[in-house]
């Protein structure tokens, strides 16, 4: 077990490493973030922006489309000179390899939140304050479901050679019962003021469960050097 | 399929007598890729300890061949054992016992020369990986690079640096696709020695090659794949290479 978890932390630190030096991939997403995050802003006008429940939709708009873009980097970074055939050739688990690229997508989806949700919060006057940590909860939910299938289609995506594009357009139906779901919990969290309820979010993490475990049987299948 | 059971039933059971010294078996292996059959029917025999040189025109099947038998890339039908264990369902166990020189560096760029061969090293379960890789860099040529991020390198030196990723793990069977590929005069002296080397540290080694001539010197066995078949398999010694040109332009 230990093993298993040293060698995921081994794939994801060199997806980071690599990351860090190039900031190819951070710099390019959290720019779309803020991008989208103003433009949307501007685009539903100053009454939209004060009821401040926008934001969350807002949000959830520019996690989407620059969540399919990390997936896409994290990928390509494998794809480059045949570096996933040396994954592959090495003596782990296929499931170590699907694990290790969803902790580096999840890390660099949580970084970008960092920096996106802030913007969010100032120009939609997005008051947090009634329950930072519920909101926290409910959007790392979002992500680990989002992630789970993004590294997966990712994948597949990349070994045929169906390019970019593509992969928004097929992630973005699969993963609409969890925005469905994490918006829905947002509304009541902050528009009705009710407390984030344990069913809420064990719907959320069933939700993940399933996106977890399907993606992670699959990947063994799709994966292609 | 009856056909392939009464053949399973058959290898099991000389599979505890003979393939004790085989480290690769390969029973009735075919490829498919969409319609086209790319390798069909290959039986060969490669006991443990040899060097086997896989020769072929372009889009023969070499690399197909080889990445089947590293287990990357499975066959449509048909049998591999690899040291006396079916390859059809790879344990990790079997995977750490194979190195891969392949037509692509499989390096990432982006991290220095220490930096990969460290990496691969750990994955394979290394001990002191830094130290084996420095070793390595050593015998290739490239100490003094240890720092260098990869993108920074020629074609030439990639080739080398992959050769030490293969190493890292020192695999049993080595599989190398075109080693001598761009490299000038005294690297492909330096690979092949290293080869050698391995060879005569009683590892197996398979490689693809163009070059009829050096293979014929290098290599104990020449194997000629035309188009998906195995058409000639020889001794290298005393096998004149015109003949095995002829083999593989098939006139
Ligand atoms: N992924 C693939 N999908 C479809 N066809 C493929 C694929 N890989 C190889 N082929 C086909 O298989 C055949 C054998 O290819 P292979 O790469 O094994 O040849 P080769 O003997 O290594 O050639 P070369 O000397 O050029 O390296 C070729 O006809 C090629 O088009
Ligand atoms: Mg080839």
């Amino acid at each position: 077990m230990t093993q298993v978890l040293q060698q995921i932390a081994l794939v994801s630190g060199k997806d980071l490493r690599i990351e860090a030096r190039s900031r190819q991939t951070l710099g390019l997403v959290v720019v779309l973030g803020v991008l989208i995050v103003v433009v949307l802003g501007l685009g539903l006008g100053p009454q939209q922006v004060a009821s401040g429940m926008a934001a969350t939709a807002v949000l959830w708009v520019a996690y989407l489309f620059c969540g399919v873009l990390c997936f896409e980097k994290t990928m390509a970074v494998e794809r480059h000179d045949g570096a996933l055939a040396g994954l592959m050739l090495a003596p782990i688990d296929r499931g170590v390899i699907y694990a290790g690229k969803l902790l580096s997508n999840l890390v660099l989806m949580v970084m970008l939140a960092l920096v996106v949700t802030p913007v969010a919060i100032v120009l939609f006057g997005f008051d947090l304050s009634a329950a930072p940590l519920g909101f926290a909860a409910i959007m790392a939910g979002g992500f680990v479901g989002f992630a789970a299938i993004g590294t997966l289609f990712a994948a597949a995506v990349s070994s045929t050679r169906l390019q970019g594009g593509l992969l928004a357009i097929v992630i973005f139906p699969v993963s609409l019962p969890l925005v469905i779901v994490s918006t829905q919990m947002m509304m009541r969290l902050f528009g009705e003021g009710e407390p984030l309820g344990g069913t809420g979010l064990a719907v959320l993490i069933a939700f993940d469960a399933v996106y977890l475990v399907v993606s992670w049987l699959v990947f063994e299948l799709i994966l292609e050097p | 399929m009856t056909a392939m059971t009464s053949d399973t039933v058959l290898t099991t059971t000389d599979a505890a007598l003979d393939t004790a010294g085989l480290a690769v078996q390969i029973r009735g292996l075919s490829k498919r890729y969409d319609e086209r059959w790319v390798l069909s029917d290959i039986n060969l025999s490669i006991p443990t300890g040899s060097y086997l040189t896989l020769l072929g025109a372009n889009g023969a099947g070499k690399s197909t061949l080889l990445h089947t038998l590293a287990m990357l890339n499975p066959a449509t039908s048909g049998e591999l054992m690899l040291f006396g264990k079916s390859a059809n369902r790879p344990s990790p166990g079997l995977r750490a016992r194979i190195g891969v020189i392949g037509h692509q560096p499989m390096l990432y760029r982006d991290l220095s020369v220490m930096e990969n061969l460290v990496f691969f090293g750990k994955l394979y379960g290394v001990s002191r990986p830094a130290q084996r890789a420095a070793e390595l860099l050593e015998r290739v040529g490239l100490a003094d690079r240890a720092s260098s991020m990869v993108k920074t390198f020629s074609r030439g030196m990639i080739q080398r640096l992959s050769i030490a990723r293969a190493l890292m793990h020192a695999p049993d069977l080595m599989l190398a696709d075109e080693p001598f590929s761009g490299l000038d005069v005294p690297s492909v002296q330096a690979v092949s020695e290293l080869l050698r080397e391995l060879h005569a540290d009683g590892k197996t080694v398979i490689l693809t090659n163009h070059d009829v001539r050096q293979s014929l010197e290098l290599a104990q066995r020449v194997v000629v794949l035309r188009c998906g078949s195995v058409v000639c398999d020889r001794q290298a010694r005393h096998t004149n290479p015109d003949e095995v040109t002829r083999e593989v332009i098939g006139s």
